[in-house]
């Protein structure tokens, strides 16, 4: 039993070890604060910034007042959008368009990734622990736009701080 | 219990196979391998990226091991354990309706379902054999 458990202890350690050496760039970025909020590489996503409530209201104050060129993305599924969402949003529900992307292009949801006359997009999903906003944030950066902020506090955080809210029938 | 060294060995290089295949595709991937595990909304972003940095080096070692016969029942118990870690983490998103890929195998996951659950239990069978057996010749 002692040698069983003295082996397991010695194949974690050694696996401490490498992947300590391996990946001693990424533990350094780690420790000076990086991958807090969510798992990006910042030199391929060079384009993806996650943004505060407050910058997001100020996003949402430009947009309101005639500002061209930005686009708020709700991630959620077209329930929750329906219940209610920041007034303006463009509901692309990730779930959907992962599944109608493995059954065919336009069988379901807005495949395209295509927002015309839109250079900054603010992408939200329910906030805490969601990441429908990263994975969809990654795949419309890799179709060319360059200018995305991740709002990670969401939908609960925006309600709750009574913020305007849209509902759709 | 399984007698047949032939058959141990089957078991063992597909058990060590899968593990290092999975592993090697981890660690060509950290970041997406711990937003993998962030997914599963189970351990806090911080020990996401810790485990993302080990763990895919415990099951290529422990693999590799399985294989080469070196630490073979600690290899075997070990993979055993996370594969039981990993049906119950499986069944757990499940259970909170969570819709995420497995993270099993880096950008080649597939979701984490009920099939998987299986494919898992399969592999636990295999490892669990390998740990029983009673060979004349028995390392660790």
């Amino acid at each position: 039993m002692r040698r069983l458990i003295r082996g397991i202890l010695f194949i974690i350690v050694l696996s401490a070890v490498f992947g300590a050496a391996v990946h001693f760039p990424l533990l350094r970025r780690f420790a000076a604060g990086e991958f807090r909020e969510g798992f990006i590489e910042r030199r391929e996503y060079a384009g993806i910034r996650f943004i505060t409530l407050a910058e997001t209201e100020d996003l949402f104050a430009q947009r309101t007042q005639g500002a061209e060129g930005l686009l708020f993305i709700d991630s959620r599924g077209r329930g929750d959008f329906a219940a209610g969402h920041i007034p303006g949003a463009l509901n692309v529900p990730l779930d959907r368009l992962q599944r109608s992307r493995k059954t065919g292009p336009g069988s379901e949801g807005t495949g395209t990734f295509d927002f015309p006359g839109a250079h900054t997009l603010v992408i939200y999903c329910e906030g805490g622990d969601c990441q429908t906003s990263i994975s969809l944030a990654k795949i419309i950066h890799d179709r060319g736009y360059k200018d995305i902020r991740i709002f990670t506090g969401g939908w609960a955080e925006w309600s709750a701080a009574g913020l305007p809210e849209e509902r759709s029938p | 219990m399984i007698r047949n060294r032939w058959l141990l060995l089957l078991f063992g290089v597909i058990v060590g196979g899968v593990f290092i295949w999975a592993g090697a595709l981890k660690i060509a991937d950290p970041l997406g391998f711990a937003q993998s595990i962030k997914n599963y909304q189970v351990v806090p972003p911080g020990l996401a990226f810790i485990i993302a940095i080990v763990l895919p080096w415990v099951e290529v070692l422990s693999g590799a091991f399985l294989i080469i016969g070196v630490f073979k029942r600690s290899s075997a118990l070990l993979i055993s354990l996370l594969l039981l870690g990993f049906i119950g983490l499986v069944a757990l998103a499940l259970a909170r309706g969570i819709d995420t890929s497995c993270g099993c195998f880096g950008s080649l996951s597939r979701r984490a379902d009920l099939s998987l659950i299986l494919t898992d239990a399969v592999l636990l069978v295999f490892a669990l054999s390998v740990f029983f057996a009673r060979t004349p010749r028995q390392n660790h």
